[in-house]
């Protein structure tokens, strides 16, 4: 057995380094672990009351709610991609094929937004930041649309995947059941775009990289997500996780970037 | 894509799991050494089988009862899989399909993404034995009858041996209804975290798998707009298939109960439902896309017996 690597992030800051940042998402794609010290959380809070309400962007994921706004935070995300991406000059040079599936996915996700947002109602997170050139530069090309959609999806699928197991409600998980197959068709869709692109191996739609030996797909505990989440260097409101989910974590296989 | 650091990492953290669940599983007792001797010669296989006996013992009756269900489910696909690829074990299975399989071949991807799917539904078929499951139904690549008429060859599905639009729709119907069921039974594993996961991680594969046969087949300029490239269920009952419109009225009747409601069109509504949580997400507030977009952005479940009466013209023995 091969030792594990270990990389630790002690500020929020080293994330946006690139040469971090490009370790950090290859451990991922290894399945490696890091480690976030508390620090990476508390620079982004605000304890001693004088920013714009970042107790609220601190996820309690010991219970359902929070776990719902994680989801919510993941959708609100997915939806300001797509809005933008539908504005962007790499959707334009996308073929009348693939833009059907940007607009498609652009509405699925909107509606996966508000349909959180009304059901946690007062108990909701506030409408996250994004950093408008960031989320650009996302999208400028065609082939970067297409790139980040696909690990977006992959993200999605592997949050909800690692999520479903810390939901109490069977009602909940029956809604987020819902949406993560949702989520992987377009995770498929994305990856068949890219693939078709590449001269159309046709297996690429559910990959050796995101479909494991064992038949499973991606899984990421939050805390993974979110330090990808962060890694992209698009949200610009202090999200963060406060209180971990209850429960055994379990393994990660989480979204690879897109080759 | 080197694949190679996954398969060293992952492999033994299933196993991991499978052992955490296991209580009267201890480190250091004759299961634990199996399994670690099994990993050490690299066979996953071996690995499984150590533990499969072990961790089913687990498992409460209601788990017990999803995983069999699930298998069963798996075990058809996979042969349905491997008799269109010609790679079953019986060859009359291989032969039934063999005119339809020289078309696929003239596809540039086609066979690749069946042979993908299908080594998906043999290693689902591994897991899932592996966390306890057992072919309660007796199950082989002789006991289907992919026409749909439980053994007599001569049903309504004949078609897909010969017209390749026919064999994608169907397989479509069968991933989509493999979605369903899975996600019919999430809330039955809610007591055993690793089970759930697992299942969790099948269902979002068969999802995948749905959504390529879509694509492939509007690609392909036979199937309507209906069958979003976005590779999600549009609409419900028999339209949301976006057949040819000219099937037999036994293909018509599956695809309705295949996109349409269950017996219980509370627990397993139509895939055209839009009422969510009590929200019409046809018209949200900030997301008031219609019908359309509302259906495609939430799937829905089936609960067991309507899946059994989905599946049960494809397998020659009962199942339940």
């Amino acid at each position: 057995m091969s030792q594990k690597q270990q990389m630790i992030i002690s500020s929020g800051d080293q994330l946006l380094q690139l040469t971090t940042r490009r370790r950090f998402l290859g451990l991922l794609g290894v399945a490696g672990a890091v480690v976030m010290l508390p620090s990476v959380f508390t620079a982004c809070n605000d304890d001693n009351g004088t920013g714009p309400n970042s107790n609220n962007f601190r996820l309690d994921l010991s219970n359902d709610i929070g776990i719902l706004n994680y989801a919510y935070a993941l959708e609100q995300l997915e939806a300001k991609f797509y809005t933008a991406a539908l504005a962007s000059a790499g959707f334009n040079a996308l073929s009348n094929d693939e833009k059907e599936v940007v607009a498609d996915v652009q509405k699925h996700e909107v509606i996966h937004r508000e349909f959180l947002r009304q059901v946690l109602g007062n108990a909701a997170i506030p409408d996250i930041a994004f950093t408008a050139a960031t989320v650009a530069s996302l999208i400028s090309t065609d082939v970067k649309l297409l790139s980040n959609s696909q690990l977006l999806e992959d993200t999605g699928v592997s949050a909800y995947n690692g999520a479903g197991k810390y939901l109490v409600s069977p009602a909940y998980l029956l809604v987020a059941g819902k949406i993560v197959s949702v989520e992987a068709r377009h995770a498929a869709a994305f990856r068949d775009m890219r693939d078709i692109r590449a001269g159309n191996t046709g297996r690429m739609f559910a990959g050796d990289d995101v479909v494991n030996p064992q038949g499973l797909d991606v899984k990421a505990e939050p805390s993974t997500v979110l330090a990808a989440v962060v890694s992209l260097n698009v949200v610009s409101s202090p999200l963060s996780i406060g209180t971990g989910p209850k429960g055994t974590p379990t393994a990660d296989m989480p979204a690879p970037t897109p080759a | 894509m080197d694949n190679q650091p996954m398969l060293e990492t992952i492999e033994p953290e299933v196993i991991k799991r499978l052992i955490d669940r296991s209580d009267e599983i201890r480190q250091g007792s004759p299961t634990r050494s199996g399994v670690t001797a099994a990993l050490a010669l690299g066979s996953i296989p071996i690995a499984l089988a150590a533990l499969s006996r072990d961790a089913g013992a687990q498992v409460s009756t209601t788990i017990k009862n999803v995983l069999d269900f699930a298998l069963a489910l798996e075990i058809f696909e996979n042969e349905f899989y491997k008799a269109v690829l010609g790679s079953s074990l019986s060859a009359a299975q291989n032969n039934a399909f063999a005119t339809v399989r020289a078309k696929a071949m003239a596809v540039p991807g086609a066979v690749n993404t069946l042979d993908q799917i299908q080594r998906h539904e043999t290693a689902h078929v591994a897991t899932l034995t592996a966390l306890g499951a057992t072919n309660v139904f007796n199950l082989s690549a002789t006991t289907f009858d992919f026409t749909g008429a439980r053994g007599a060859g001569n049903g309504p599905f004949a078609g897909a041996t010969t017209d390749l639009p026919f064999l994608l729709e169907v397989a479509q119907g069968a991933e989509d209804t493999g979605v369903r069921a899975y996600k019919g039974q999430a809330g039955n594993l809610m007591s055993n975290a690793a089970i759930l996961e697992g299942a969790l991680r099948i269902h979002s594969v068969e999802a995948r798998h749905a959504a390529r046969i879509r694509r492939m087949r509007r690609l392909a300029a036979g199937a309507s707009a209906t069958v979003r490239l976005s590779g999600t269920v549009r609409g419900g009952g028999a339209s949301a298939a976006g057949g040819s419109g000219s099937e037999p009225a036994g293909v018509v009747a599956a695809f309705n109960a295949i996109y349409g409601a269950g017996a219980n069109s509370t627990s397993a509504p139509s895939e055209s439902n839009t009422i969510q949580a009590g929200l019409n997400v046809a018209s949200l507030s900030g997301a008031s896309f219609g019908a359309d977009a509302g259906s495609e952005a939430f799937d829905e479940p089936l609960d067991r017996a309507d899946v059994v009466a989905i599946v049960q013209p494809f397998f020659i023995p009962t199942i339940s």
